[in-house]
């Protein structure tokens, strides 16, 4: 009785650590953006639109490529229908071509498939695979997770042929937990009844919101006659009016972006889940997804490649608003980041005399600051001395 | 017949200052074109030890107050950083922006002419000199001796090797004056200088170190001169017949024994100036990890051979593929390579100690972990002072169209295969290969003309 009691309180309290300690306990690291588009076909040029409208605005907000993971099943900019070779536009102004000097698409065509899908979100790849093609977050990093396509009722149409569903994804989401592979997940779905997608999901840590509720459809924006196709959807011409506006380094949160969308013009309810996720939507700014606003901590001292016996350490002031847990993981002194500081960081306990002399000597030249020109005269006394001696020896 | 001689040399004077005049002309023309011509960023000409551009790096880690081997650019000398680093930085109007270091690989390159000149000077009268003593003065008339010393210097001067080492913006010319130096020094018996000049270049790059033995040997012994027996045996002769003068027999005496005392000398200048060195270098590495951190960073990179990048050496090839596991094993047997082959050369060769030098440079410069041209600018013009006793060696036009179908067919074998992609690294390395193929015939030969040279002066030494 007593030790099945241990044995529950025991499991209790190791859940809950796992459960508070998941999202609060890692430092923010970085930013990482995972944009899916699943439809091929021509017709289908607005899901492309979508995902590199996307693509384009996370990589002025800060993202760099070696960050996103852009997943691509159709090459609209060079289909033999599309009359602007090389050009893809989300708007009938063509004001902006979305496929300019560097898109950077990670999987393309054939390649974006449920199983490579997944494969990136969990990290199994094999082990051909190379590093631009892998989601190498970390515990603390935070993940956008873009997906646009055609959809339904818990699933998510990739390439006209199979199809991811949301117990797939919520399953997926999982072992990224178990894996450690993010601290803060938001994930972002355009396809008709995307609410359903995330259904499933359970993991601490996750933002989801979709386009469109069950028995809804997601709805073009509007049809650009040059090009012959749709050129934009509803709900991502409305993120991205909303994030034209925005700038890297603008205060816009979360909860303004979710509560922009209006149903009216959307033409569906743009439905966002905020259970699994700790922080309120109001106090998270839009850059903690979109963007990547490094933190950065400002020490007093130049970075010096060997510290030594260095008796200025720097102080290093803390950022604010930080737990006491996130102490661990920032540098206490700058001595640990240098190989070769183990070998001359000993305290002279045993040592004799002699060396407390070169020690102390040593202190005296390295505060004495003009050494410097002394290297430059002793070199100069030196060819005199030369000079000298071998006319004394000639 | 003499008057003549002396006529043909006294126009040859101003004829060799005239070349050398226009040798440093033409240096100076090439410093004026853009860029160096390129030839700083060409393997064969700069190395990760000697290029110029990571000493400018070292200078400039300097004085953001970095140690200037942070970061594993410059892996030099700290002395050459305090001495050339401000000149990297200067920059005088309207002129090319490294005109002033250029400045000093010329002048570096001329003084380095001038001490061959004057070794060669020192190496020919001695030969002469030794060549009376034994009864051989008739050579004189029979063939003429040319004056090695004239033409060694206008080898190293108008060595193409040489012009490109010294427009090529490295630290290549300094090295080679201090070498020369030590030799220098040792062939007039300064023991100082020659202590100097052998601990500054083995404080530069490693390994003129071994260059010790020819210089105490040419400290105790003096400059070249044929085997000691053929003294010995012209003393028995002597002994007979009273024909020679007195001097001579006094001649004959002072060269029966090795005299240790430049040799002593030598050991406590030698001591006195790697003393100087050491407490320079540490002032200077106080903040920067002390004299371990240069240790390591300095000859800890040119032994254990931590920069792979293409070069006209063997080595980088070899240890791109050699595994972790017999890393230590392969580099001390690169390493012991060329120890091995001192001692028995230093035996065979013990009475010609410039030879040796010679023949230790050549090896070296085969051998090192980072060759360049320039070293074998030097070891050319070393060879050049021999240029009577080796009249007479084999393969010499081989060689040199060896030397010739090397040196153009390597960089266009690297730029194959680095900047065109269609060729691929066996192609630069199999012109590598041919390098040292040439180098080790090169050594070979010239040693047995020499060893035949010396053979030949020993039968007529018995004919007589």
């Amino acid at each position: 009785m007593k030790s099945t009691f241990l044995l529950c309180f025991l499991l209790l309290s190791t859940y809950l650590c796992n459960g508070i300690a998941s999202t609060s306990s890692a430092m923010h690291t970085n930013n990482w953006a995972v944009l899916v588009c699943t439809s091929r076909f021509w017709f289908n040029y607005r899901h492309m639109a979508n995902t590199l409208s996307l693509y384009r605005t996370v990589k002025r907000l800060g993202i760099p490529d070696e960050r996103i993971i852009l997943m691509l099943a159709d090459d609209m900019a060079c289909n033999s229908r599309n009359k602007y070779p090389a050009q893809v536009f989300n708007n009938e102004n063509h004001r902006l071509n979305l496929y300019g000097d560097n898109v950077e698409v990670d999987y393309r065509g054939y390649e974006v498939t449920v199983e490579n899908f997944l494969r990136v979100l969990t990290g199994r790849h094999e082990t051909a695979v190379p590093r631009s093609k892998r989601l190498l977050s970390d515990e603390g990093s935070h993940i956008l997770l873009y997906m646009t396509g055609h959809g339904g009722d818990e699933f998510l149409k990739f390439q006209d042929s199979e199809e991811l569903q949301s117990h797939d994804l919520a399953d997926a989401v999982k072992q990224m937990k178990e894996k450690r592979r993010f601290k803060e997940l938001l994930i972002m779905v355009d396809t008709c009844q995307a609410a359903t997608l995330f259904s499933q999901l359970q993991s601490p840590g996750v933002l989801a919101i979709g386009s469109s509720m069950k028995g809804e459809n997601s709805y073009s924006h509007h049809l650009d006659a040059d090009v012959g196709v749709s050129v934009i959807d509803r709900f991502t011409f409305y993120t991205l009016a909303f994030f034209e506006r925005v700038n890297m380094y603008a205060n816009a949160s979360l909860g303004s972006l979710f509560s922009s969308y209006n149903p009216n013009m959307l033409m569906s309810t743009a439905y966002y889940r905020t259970d699994l996720y700790p922080r309120q939507l109001e106090e998270v700014p839009v850059t903690n997804f979109f963007g990547s606003v490094m933190e950065t901590i400002h020490t007093d001292s130049a970075y010096k490649a060997f510290t030594g016996k260095d008796s200025t350490k720097s102080t290093l002031k803390m950022p604010l608003g930080k737990s006491s847990q996130d102490i661990r993981r920032t540098l206490a002194s700058s001595d640990v980041q240098c190989p070769t500081s183990d070998s001359n960081v000993e305290d002279p306990q045993d040592s004799c005399p002699s060396t407390h002399f070169w020690n102390s000597v040593d202190e005296k030249m390295r505060k004495v600051k003009g050494l410097d020109t002394w290297v430059n005269s002793g070199l100069l006394l030196m060819f005199l001395l030369v000079a000298f001696s071998s006319w004394l020896s000639f | 017949m003499k008057e003549e001689k002396q006529q043909n040399i006294s126009t040859k004077k101003p004829r060799f200052w005239r070349w050398t005049v226009a040798s440093i002309i033409f240096r100076l023309i090439l410093i004026y074109f853009p860029k160096n011509l390129n030839l700083a960023t060409r393997p064969e000409v700069s190395t990760p030890v000697t290029s110029l551009r990571r000493l400018a790096e070292g200078y400039w880690l300097t004085q953001s107050l970095m140690s200037p081997y942070a970061g594993s650019m410059y892996h030099g000398s700290p002395l050459l950083l305090s001495v050339l680093g401000p000149l990297t930085m200067k920059k005088i109007e309207e002129q090319p922006f490294h005109l002033l270091c250029s400045l000093v690989s010329v002048i570096a390159d001329f003084i380095c002419a001038m001490l061959i000149r004057a070794t060669g000077l020192k190496l020919r009268m001695t030969y002469c000199e030794r060549l009376k003593l034994l009864g051989l003065g008739k050579l004189f008339e029979v063939s003429e001796i040319l004056p090695s010393e004239d033409i060694a210097a206008l080898v190293y001067l108008w060595n193409p090797f040489t012009i490109v080492t010294c427009v090529g913006f490295n630290t290549t010319p300094v090295e080679n004056l201090f070498i020369i130096l030590s030799l220098y020094g040792a062939c007039i018996r300064v023991a100082p200088l020659a202590a100097f000049g052998w601990v500054i270049a083995s404080h530069l790059s490693l390994y003129p170190a071994i260059l010790i033995i020819p210089v105490i040997l040419l400290l105790g012994n003096g400059p070249d001169a044929t085997p000691r027996k053929l003294f010995l045996m012209c003393k028995k002769d002597e002994d007979d017949s009273s024909s020679k003068g007195r001097v001579e027999q006094n001649g004959l005496k002072e060269l029966k024994s090795f005299s240790w005392k430049p040799v002593v000398l030598f050991f406590v200048w030698a001591f006195i100036w790697t003393l100087y060195v050491l407490v320079l270098c540490g002032i200077f590495m106080r903040n920067y990890g002390g004299l371990s951190e240069m240790f390591r960073r300095t000859y800890g990179f040119i032994l254990t051979v931590k920069d792979l990048s293409p070069n006209i050496g063997v080595l980088w090839y070899f240890f791109a593929e050699v595994f972790e596991f017999f890393r230590n094993f392969f580099l001390i047997v690169f390493h012991v390579n060329i120890l091995f082959m001192i001692l028995p050369l230093a035996i065979r060769l013990k009475h010609r100690p410039c030879f040796l030098a010679f023949v230790y440079m050549a090896i070296c410069s085969m051998l090192k972990p980072y060759p360049s041209v320039g070293d074998s600018a030097l070891y050319l013009a070393l060879l050049a002072l021999f240029f009577n006793e080796l009249a007479e060696m084999q393969f010499s036009f081989f060689l040199f169209c060896g030397y010739v179908g090397v040196s153009l067919l390597s960089p266009v074998m690297h730029n194959l295969w680095i900047w065109r992609g269609t060729g691929n690294a066996n192609f630069y390395f199999a012109t590598g290969m041919a390098y040292a193929c040439f180098q080790i015939v090169l050594v070979v030969e010239s040693v047995s003309a020499m060893l035949n040279h010396d053979r030949k002066i020993r039968k007529l030494v018995a004919a007589t």
